[in-house]
């Protein structure tokens, strides 16, 4: 396209300036309500993902139970329970497994420092820490499979056991005693969101070696085997081979779904993005329709526009123009009154995110306020608006366009 | 150049018919200077936009160039009218919001000719009507005679062999008319043909050549 003919447009644009106004307002009000929306939509699922997360990844968690259905000839209503060897006895039968690691707790006095708490207290494994995304504060480790094998009597404590028994100080290196039993602090849990969690927050836990915690407590039995996938993907894969391989081993039927259970963080966790993703769309398609109604004036503006300048039309279509020349321009016409108010709709849109942003927010606490107000662009967002912005942008302009380059130019001309 | 066979031409609202152009054929061949005479009417603006293919006969041949117009299409029609023909209408019919060197230069924005092309022409031809000067006047802000010599220039942007001039000094004073009239005589004799509507026999007598039209006849 020629641009000689934007400049004949722009002439003309600043005659419909005052009509033209209100419609740039729509326009700017219906980008900031769309992008806005979306990027709220967008901090909840962030905000929702990272407290989520704080419980650990891709996590399959597995629990003993009571069977409730007769098999081979024993009774239901018998116990089954989760034992240290079921750890490698599943590991070595599931290719699809990437870490395991048991779990046995139980709550215990602890005391250091001339203090003294009750505390729930882990016996685990190091693939543990990587699963249930146990980061260490700087100086100090979470366990590993030496302290495991060799029994070693350390601990890893939550920050908030932390503070509780040693203060302002620095926990690592320190004794603690956990039961009557002298243990040395080598980690302390670095500050993480967790709104998903059994027996507490892990701010609030400590974790000890497997076989150290044995000596502490020597039930056999584990509270929860911790398991995670090479590919999330394969979560129910597992847990369908984990009750087959246990059923057959501890004699239930796999089909018996109170035999044991699973607390499968991968399913709830698509379960959960599901609905944000729906929220998303709900928040994105209130912001289109507040769009629409920018779209809906402009798309009348440009009826108008056709209308008073049909006798220009004819004397275009007299003098050679194409009708693709006249579709073009319309559409250039379009363009022009929507990118004025979305360009400046989106530049507040994303002077208000950046705001908010600003603002002291602690996004590391549980309140309303850190998922409310966490809004963020992303380009996913970008994509979906110009993509509504576009379709707007097209369904505005096509029909008058299409009208206009219709024009008969003989009736044209004489249009006064 | 121009060959009419049989045109005829139906206005149709709702139930009524109006037969503006009746069976009128006609050769017009090139480098001629022909006019068109008839009462208010009589179907001279109507045989005018046919033979401008700014509208098309509802019977009738009608050849230009020795393509046969019935068989074009819209965008056909447009190019026959943007390189073919030039138009002088006689309001003018400029694009008000455009400057007089831009309204000239608008023909050739269709036609896809390059700026430097552009330039070149409407510098040329501006300097032919007398009015580079003025070029960056608005419609509003010229005379009736320098409005019309503007779409003259226009008319001839893309160098068409053919100038329709539709009533070209009716809104003009005698002077103006005059000096229109000399450019039109001009460009006939270095070969342009021209069709020109009038209902003035004093300015039809410039012409080589009088159709009378008379309801929708030739007579």
């Amino acid at each position: 396209m020629n641009l000689t003919l934007p400049r004949f447009f722009w002439s003309e644009y600043r005659k419909r300036r005052k009509k033209a106004s209100l419609i740039t307002f729509a326009l700017f009000w219906g980008t900031l309500s769309i992008l806005l929306l979306m990027a709220f939509g967008q901090g909840l699922t962030t905000q929702f993902s990272i407290s989520f997360s704080g419980l650990g990844e891709t996590l399959i968690m597995v629990y003993g139970g009571q069977t409730s259905l007769e098999f081979e000839g024993l009774p239901k209503g018998r116990q089954i329970s989760l034992y240290p060897e079921d750890v490698d006895y599943l590991k070595e039968r599931i290719p699809e497994i990437m870490r395991i690691a048991p779990e046995s707790y139980s709550t215990l006095q602890v005391s250091a420092n001339g203090k003294e708490v009750n505390r729930t207290v882990h016996g685990t494994t190091a693939e543990f820490g990587v699963m249930r995304t146990q980061i260490p504060q700087l100086g100090g480790r979470f366990i590993n499979a030496d302290d495991v094998a060799a029994g070693r009597k350390v601990a890893f404590i939550g920050w908030k056991v932390a503070a509780d028994l040693f203060g302002g100080e620095d926990a690592v290196g320190k004794p603690t005693v956990i039961n009557r039993i002298p243990f040395t602090v080598i980690g302390v849990l670095k500050k993480k969101i967790q709104d998903s969690m059994y027996q507490g927050p892990d701010a609030d836990q400590i974790y000890l070696p497997f076989y150290a915690y044995r000596q502490i407590d020597n039930r056999r039995r584990l509270n929860q085997i911790h398991i995670q996938p090479y590919d999330a993907e394969q979560s129910k894969l597992i847990e369908s081979r984990i009750r087959t391989l246990l059923g057959r081993k501890y004699r239930f039927n796999p089909d018996d779904r109170y035999a044991m259970s699973f607390w499968n963080t991968i399913e709830n966790n698509k379960e959960g993005m599901a609905v944000f993703k729906g929220i998303r769309i709900f928040l994105g398609i209130i912001g289109a329709l507040t769009l629409l109604i920018g779209a809906v004036g402009v798309t009348n503006l440009m009826y108008a526009v056709a209308k008073e300048r049909t006798k220009e039309i004819g004397i275009k279509l007299a003098i050679g123009a194409r009708r693709r020349v006249i579709v073009e321009q319309f559409f250039l016409e379009t363009f022009f009154v929507f990118a004025k108010g979305t360009f400046w709709g989106f530049i507040t849109a994303f002077n208000i995110v950046h705001l908010i942003r600003l603002a002291p927010i602690n996004y590391d606490s549980f309140g309303i306020e850190a998922y409310l107000l966490r809004p963020e662009f992303s380009l996913q967002i970008f994509i979906v608006y110009m993509a509504v912005l576009s379709i707007l942008v097209f369904l505005s302009g096509i029909f008058p366009a299409l009208r206009a380059s219709r024009s008969n130019p003989i009736e044209s001309l004489r249009y006064e | 150049m121009i060959e009419l066979n049989g045109i005829t031409k139906v206005y149709r609202t709702g139930s009524q018919s109006l037969e503006a152009l009746r069976g009128i054929s006609l050769k017009i061949r090139k480098g001629e200077f022909i006019s068109i005479m008839g009462p208010s009417g009589s179907g001279k603006s109507t045989l005018m936009n046919i033979i401008g293919c700014l509208d098309t006969p509802t019977a009738g041949e009608y050849v230009l160039d020795s393509d046969n117009v019935a068989g074009l299409t819209f965008d056909q029609l447009a190019a026959a009218r943007n390189r073919k023909l030039g138009f002088v209408f006689q309001n003018f019919n400029l694009l008000p919001y455009a400057t007089a060197w831009e309204n000239v230069e608008l023909p050739m924005l269709f036609d896809g000719k390059s700026g430097r092309k552009r330039r070149e022409r409407v510098t040329e031809l501006l300097n032919a009507v007398g009015l580079y000067d003025w070029r960056d006047h608005r419609p509003s802000e010229l005379s009736g005679g320098q409005q019309q010599r503007i779409a003259l220039a226009r008319a001839l942007a893309n160098n068409p062999p053919i100038l329709l001039a539709d009533e070209p000094t009716g809104n003009l004073d005698s002077r103006s008319g005059e000096e229109i009239l000399a450019i039109l005589t001009d460009l006939w004799k270095e070969g342009k043909t021209i069709v020109m509507v009038t209902h003035n026999d004093r300015i039809a007598t410039r012409s080589e050549r009088i159709v009378r039209l008379f309801d929708g006849q030739v007579i």
